[in-house]
């Protein structure tokens, strides 16, 4: 037992470490940015309108003070921390004076659904059908299927989700195209509006699971194909264990280990949002939300979002290290 | 084969799925809320994209939530509306005014008189106390949007009675009441029994909004998606009830998404009224949609917006501070090329530094065709006349063979859709002007007065703002073939700094805009004075990006803060300042902002088009509520 606390005591501080240093390279990264928050503040309030540029410097001024923009480089990193500690990440100062993490909140159940269900989907079909694949070798289908998905997995992310778009939005509409829920879905209906839902992410996580299950399944394959020529599963053959049974006890259990781990960075990156496919099928996420804070110079709520990505990456990583010697037997704690 | 069968019950349950969207493919094609019937229901995009903090409604507070969701264009209202095309009733409209505004000798006073039997939507009357409350609330408020703009300019107000208003002003303005007037927006009035009980201004999301105008919200997405407002009940007790109903019963803006998406829902019927495209998204929906109405029946199709995309010099840059590397640059232009590159032969060009759209060519334009022609420019070799008033017929001879029955072919047609000309590309001149300037080429480059090459940085926005993109790339062109050392800068997300603190050489953007339907420029010239130029170095304030300090701009500005909005000689001397920038050539005026905004008449008649111009269909800005009372449904 021991040696396990030594290495949890060790591991938890190592995450310690990359999450104070990943942050505030994000806090570094995001106030060297050239865009200034007052003056994108200041041009979209008087892009179009009556304005004097005596106005523009009191303005100026009033919107420096109002953002807290004031005071040393020294005094707005201490203040950062401050809140950080407690969880809060300040105003937003593109939609000021609503608090970022309450942005944050609003899109972040989007994001997770649609990228934790076409990740587990993409991750689970990719690698069945690749076990399969490795193990059954002559089989056609699997065969057809592997020629498919090695076709696919090069094609650019954007390139599949416009063809989908354009398939199922326009020459076949069955799909909605955009948004997360349509307008005529009551929300007080929990079991209608759910299944709304459902069916506005379809599109969005077939174009995850086109996308991404190429890499899941050749990966697969690759593993399998190495370990059924390994001494134990020729003896287990010729012993006449079932091939099913082989599969699964012999074979996928030894191969599912490096593809775990990639779950888990995956998962872990959830937090980042799916910047593309949100901006496609105008999903509602926290990928879009970052898009609009980086253009708008909104470096509270871009720090909000990349502090809750670095945790998640790094909580997923740490998590998966802890758990690995439960998933495979010939890995220990020590 | 356990694992095989595992394998078929997902597909099935992937089918099933399927099955599902089937079903739903009918709700789908009728994207409308409960009790919201898609036939009474006008869907416009809003280009905000999704709002972050879509319940938030308090315009007077800086960019905190949407404000073309609908807010701007028909819950809220102010004194004065100008149409940058006709108007309803002539460009000029007294909203909650009920006359124009009413200057003492000297501009230091104004007074307003305002409509009675005007109410807010929850049955509360509008008056003179509210106007005092907005203008009094932003003051006390310097975190408040409008605040530093009545800061300056008001002493007092007051309200001697229930409608009429009273400035004191600290100065004398005499165009002070442009900013309670509507070209895109102006400071819209406050519901004074609303906030008076909210406490801090700042920190109220005036959520629901009590309206003004003509419709109330109804309900929007939580998610920032869209919004739906629905007309008043009341709608006779608002300053558009005049007008006549209010053709549709709810108006959704919406975000639509990428412009790919947009064409698809229009053809989709899911879209009436698309803001803006690519030229390329226009042309097919041209081809494909049988219900397409667009501003002008054929080519270009475009909305001219008042604003006017040019080469802007960085004229604290001491390459360009000689008029004759300015127009020897202009020379180079051919701007055939440049309109085919950005818009695919669909720009309406302009000469001189004022946009050709609403009543401007009628004042500017046509007025000024003769100086044009005669307009001399000397090269120090020879005195050439540049002007080419046949530009715009010849791209309409270019377009014709691709774009056949939709090129017109009438001159005056072709001029309000094409320009009123432009200058002619002349290399050989553009040398003569170099050479005048102390220039030398060496080979096939060319090299400043002080011996180092010409070299010039053209900055451009990228792909956030293809079409100026596109033109500025195709004159950075052109200028490499002669011999100068030109390059794109792709700006990006760092345009607005770059731009606003001087940090580029040229750059392709505007700093011209009007108000379309009236001949006063002061909207952005009064802006252009050299008192608010700032050093090198330091940000400069909207609009003179150029950086351009002239005494004799000075003196036609001061001149226009002297008299009257509606003095004749407003005319007068905007064409002096026509003149002034044709010699000298600060900014190279390129064209309108035309906006493709596409209008579909499956659900809905009656939208402004150049032949029945009586309001801007761009459905972001605030006068296109005009829109709405001529709205007839076709009962689909």
């Amino acid at each position: 037992m021991k040696p396990y606390l030594t290495y949890l005591s060790k591991r938890l501080l190592q995450f310690a470490v990359v999450v104070f240093v990943g942050i505030n390279i994000a806090y570094v990264v995001t106030h060297s940015t050239p865009i200034n928050p007052v003056e994108q503040t200041i041009s979209a309030a008087t892009a179009y309108g009556s304005t004097s540029p005596e106005a523009i410097e009191m303005m100026r001024r009033s919107l420096s003070e109002l953002y807290g923009l004031e005071g040393s480089p020294w005094q707005q990193y201490l203040s950062f921390w401050q809140r950080v500690l407690v969880g809060d990440f300040g105003p937003s100062l593109s939609a000021f004076p609503t608090p970022v993490s309450e942005l944050i909140l609003r899109a972040l159940p989007w994001t997770v659904g649609l990228l934790l269900v076409s990740t587990l989907l993409t991750w689970f079909l990719g690698n069945l059908l690749g076990g399969l694949a490795g193990y059954y070798r002559e089989n056609r289908v699997l065969r057809a299927f592997g020629v498919v998905t090695a076709g696919l997995h090069p094609v650019p992310y954007y390139v599949v989700a416009f063809v989908m778009l354009l398939a199922f939005g326009y020459l076949w509409p069955i799909l909605p195209i955009s948004g997360g829920a349509s307008m005529a879905a009551d929300r007080t209906d929990v079991v209608g509006f759910a299944l709304d839902v459902v069916i506005h992410s379809i599109l969005p996580v077939l174009s995850l699971m086109a996308a991404g299950i190429g890499g899941w399944f050749m990966g697969m394959r690759s593993l399998v194909s190495n370990i059924v020529t390994e001494d134990y599963v020729t003896y287990a053959e010729l012993a006449g264990v079932r091939r099913g049974k082989i599969l699964r006890h012999y074979v996928m259990r030894n191969a599912i280990g490096p593809q775990v781990t990639g779950l888990a960075l995956q998962l872990g990156a959830i937090f980042n949002g799916a910047i593309i496919t949100e901006q496609v099928f105008g999903y509602p996420g926290i990928g879009s939300l970052l898009i609009s804070a980086v253009h708008a110079g909104d470096y509270s709520l871009v720090l909000g979002i990349t502090t809750i990505s670095i945790l998640g990456v790094s909580t997923m990583v740490l998590l998966i290290d802890l758990l690995y010697p439960l998933i495979d037997p010939r890995v220990e704690a020590a | 084969m356990h694992m095989l069968r595992m394998l078929s019950l997902a597909s099935g349950l992937l089918l099933g799925a399927s099955g599902l969207t089937l079903q739903a493919e009918t709700a789908f094609a009728q994207v409308t809320v409960p009790g919201v019937p898609r036939s009474q229901t006008i869907i416009l995009e809003n280009p905000e994209g999704t709002i972050k903090n879509p319940g938030w409604f308090n315009i007077w507070t800086l960019n905190a939530g949407g404000q073309f969701t609908g807010l701007h264009q028909l819950a809220l209202d102010t004194l004065w509306y100008i149409d940058p095309e006709r108007g309803l009733d002539g460009p000029w409209e007294n909203s909650l005014a009920s006359e124009k505004p009413i200057y003492n000798s000297d501009f230091t006073e104004m007074t307003v008189k305002l409509k009675s039997d005007i109410y807010w939507s929850d049955g509360v009357a509008f008056t003179a106390d509210d106007v005092v409350y907005t203008v009094e609330s932003q003051i006390k408020n310097p975190g408040m949007r409008w605040s530093a703009l009545l800061s300056l300019n008001v002493e007092r107000v007051s309200a001697p009675d229930a409608h009429t208003v009273h400035f004191k002003l600290k100065k004398p303005n005499s165009r002070f009441h442009a900013l309670f007037t509507v070209r895109f927006n102006a400071i819209w009035i406050m519901p004074k029994h609303v906030f008076e009980k909210a406490g801090d201004p700042l920190k109220f999301d005036f959520n629901p909004p009590v309206s003004l105008g003509a419709y109330k919200l109804h309900s929007f997405d939580p998610n920032g998606k869209w919004y739906i407002w629905q007309k008043r009940d009341d709608w006779q007790r608002t300053t558009l009830g005049r007008y006549g109903e209010p053709g549709p019963t709810y108006a959704a803006y919406v975000d639509p998404g990428p412009p790919d998406k947009r064409v698809i829902a229009q053809l989709n019927h899911n879209l009436d009224v698309v803001h803006d495209i690519a030229p390329e998204g226009m042309f097919t929906l041209t081809k494909q949609s049988d219900s397409l109405k667009t501003w002008f029946k054929n080519f270009p199709f475009a909305h001219p917006d008042p604003t006017l995309p040019s080469v802007i010099f960085n004229m604290q840059n001491p390459a360009f501070q000689n008029r004759d590397v300015r127009w020897a640059l202009a020379m180079l232009i051919d701007i055939k090329a440049v309109s085919m590159a950005a818009y695919r032969g669909a720009a309406t060009l302009s000469p001189i530094a004022i946009p050709p759209t609403g009543t401007h060519p009628e004042d500017y334009h046509v007025p000024l065709r003769d100086w044009l022609a005669s307009f001399e420019l000397d090269t120090g070799k020879r005195k050439i006349r540049p002007y080419d008033p046949t530009i715009g017929a010849q791209i309409a001879d270019m377009l014709r063979p691709s774009m056949g029955d939709q090129i017109p072919t009438d001159p005056a047609e072709i001029d309000r859709a094409f320009g009123y000309g432009w200058w002619k590309a002349d290399p050989q001149a553009a040398a003569e002007l170099l050479q005048k300037a102390g220039f030398t080429k060496r080979g096939n480059s060319w090299y400043m007065p002080d011996g180092k090459p010409f070299s010039v940085k053209v900055m451009v926005e990228g792909e956030t703002r293809p079409i100026l993109t596109r033109a500025g790339t195709m004159i950075v062109q052109q200028w490499r073939q002669f011999g100068i050392d030109a390059k794109t800068e792709v700006a990006q997300g760092t345009m607005l700094d770059r731009r606003n603190t001087g940090d580029f050489e040229i750059l392709i953007s505007w700093s011209v805009e009007t108000y379309g339907g009236h001949p006063d420029l002061s909207f952005f010239l009064d802006s252009w004075h050299s008192q608010f130029v700032a050093p090198a170095g330091k940000t400069q304030s909207p609009r003179n990006w150029q950086r351009w300090a002239s005494p004799e701009l000075d003196r036609i500005i001061e001149a226009v803060r002297r008299i009257d909005f509606d003095d004749p000689r407003t005319v007068e001397l905007g064409r002096e300042y026509v003149k002034l920038m044709v010699r000298e050539m600060p900014i190279i005026p390129l064209m309108a902002y035309n906006v493709f905004t596409a209008m579909d008449e499956t659900y809905w008649t009656g939208y402004p088009t150049a032949e029945d111009p009586y309001a801007n269909p761009v459905p972001n800005w605030g006068n296109s509520r005009a829109m709405m009372v001529r709205l007839k449904p076709t009962g689909k």
